[in-house]
């Protein structure tokens, strides 16, 4: 199941997120945590992990260091 | 289809607001397209701003940075990863961050099916001119359909690149390079796309540019790095290596040494100023 996720990140990756290149402030980036965060806590975890990375990746928010516990 | 389907209302929302921007402004198509991505990047402008101004504050951790790189020179992910741990330590981060970028996201698939379904449609339902200063006959057509396209698409790679120079100050310089590269390869993808994408595209990109050289000129480089580097590049004649370890000290005043001493020692010691300021 998480696979759907995992290709869902992927498809971002190969269309839009290579068309904007922007770099993300944190390490991981939020795709590559999307990624982590898919495969070890499933789709739904995953997701509303990644979901909530997502929002704290604002011009506010401090950045770094960051993968998934 | 399933998947798109929620889309509709975005692209619905679109519609509308490009058919306000034509109907009740009086825009031309294409100009409703640019008013429409005008629109969307002022909406954006606090976030934009707050980037710029990071990425401005962390040139005075330069030196700091230097010496992370150089300390794991050798694995990349490590070097990374305390890069980040600085940037946090001290509230500084050079990188966007992805949900502007995203908010961007759902404007351009609405475009894009906007625009599709333009080409789709009878000429009835979008009443008025879809061309574009007279080089481009329509947005709704293929880029490469008309020599116009050719310009656009040149602008695009252009403005590309200009606002990844502007926007993305990336530490590693290969990455730097690839994302610089990236709008050469893109070119063809977007050679299919419809010309009133492309002319979205040009039109954020200009933005970025625009808003890039505004704020750096309105937010003048912090002085302290100035006079970090003076105060660790004086020590050097009782200690050798400074390091730069972001220690100021307060070393003697230069001024007032009496050069009658040795007229022979200052000249070299301002030639490896030189040098060292080129690399």
């Amino acid at each position: 199941m998480y696979r759907l996720g995992v290709a869902a990140v992927w498809l971002y990756r190969l269309t839009f997120g290579a068309l904007f290149p922007t770099t993300c402030k944190y390490h991981p980036s939020c795709s590559q945590y999307a990624l982590d965060a898919v495969r070890s806590r499933g789709l739904v975890r995953g997701s509303a992990l990644a979901c909530w990375r997502l929002a704290r990746c604002n011009p506010w928010s401090r950045g770094g260091f960051d993968p998934v516990r | 289809m399933i998947l798109f389907s929620p889309l509709t209302p975005l692209e619905h929302a679109a519609r509308h607001v490009l058919d306000w921007l034509h109907g009740t402004v009086g825009l031309p198509w294409a100009w409703s397209i640019v008013a429409l991505t005008v629109i969307v990047r002022v909406l954006l402008v606090p976030l934009t701003v707050k980037q710029i101004h990071s990425m401005q504050n962390l040139q005075r951790f330069a030196p700091q940075m230097k010496e992370i790189q150089k300390k794991y020179k050798a694995d990349k992910k490590k070097q990374n990863e305390e890069l980040m741990k600085f940037y946090r330590e001290n509230n500084v981060n050079p990188a966007a961050s992805c949900l502007p970028m995203l908010a961007q996201f759902p404007v351009f698939i609405a475009l894009y099916y906007s625009l599709r379904h333009f080409a789709h449609e009878p000429a009835s339902q979008h009443p008025g001119s879809l061309s574009f200063l007279h080089f481009i006959p329509s947005i709704a057509d293929h880029t490469t359909s008309h020599w116009g396209g050719f310009v656009l698409l040149f602008v695009y790679v252009t403005s590309q690149m200009a606002s990844t120079l502007y926007m993305s100050a990336t530490v590693d310089k290969t990455q730097r390079t690839i994302f610089m590269l990236m709008p050469i390869v893109f070119v063809f993808v977007i050679a299919h796309f419809p010309a009133g994408l492309v002319l979205y595209w040009v039109t954020t990109n200009l933005w970025t540019v625009g808003q890039g050289l505004i704020t750096r000129r309105l937010v003048p480089k912090t002085p302290a790095p100035a006079i970090e580097k003076r105060t660790s590049r004086t020590p050097p004649r009782d200690d050798g290596d400074g390091g730069g370890n972001g220690a100021q000290r307060g070393p003697e005043p230069p001024k007032p040494t009496p050069a009658a001493s040795s007229r022979s020692q200052p000249p070299r010691k301002v030639r490896r100023k030189k040098k060292a300021g080129r690399r």
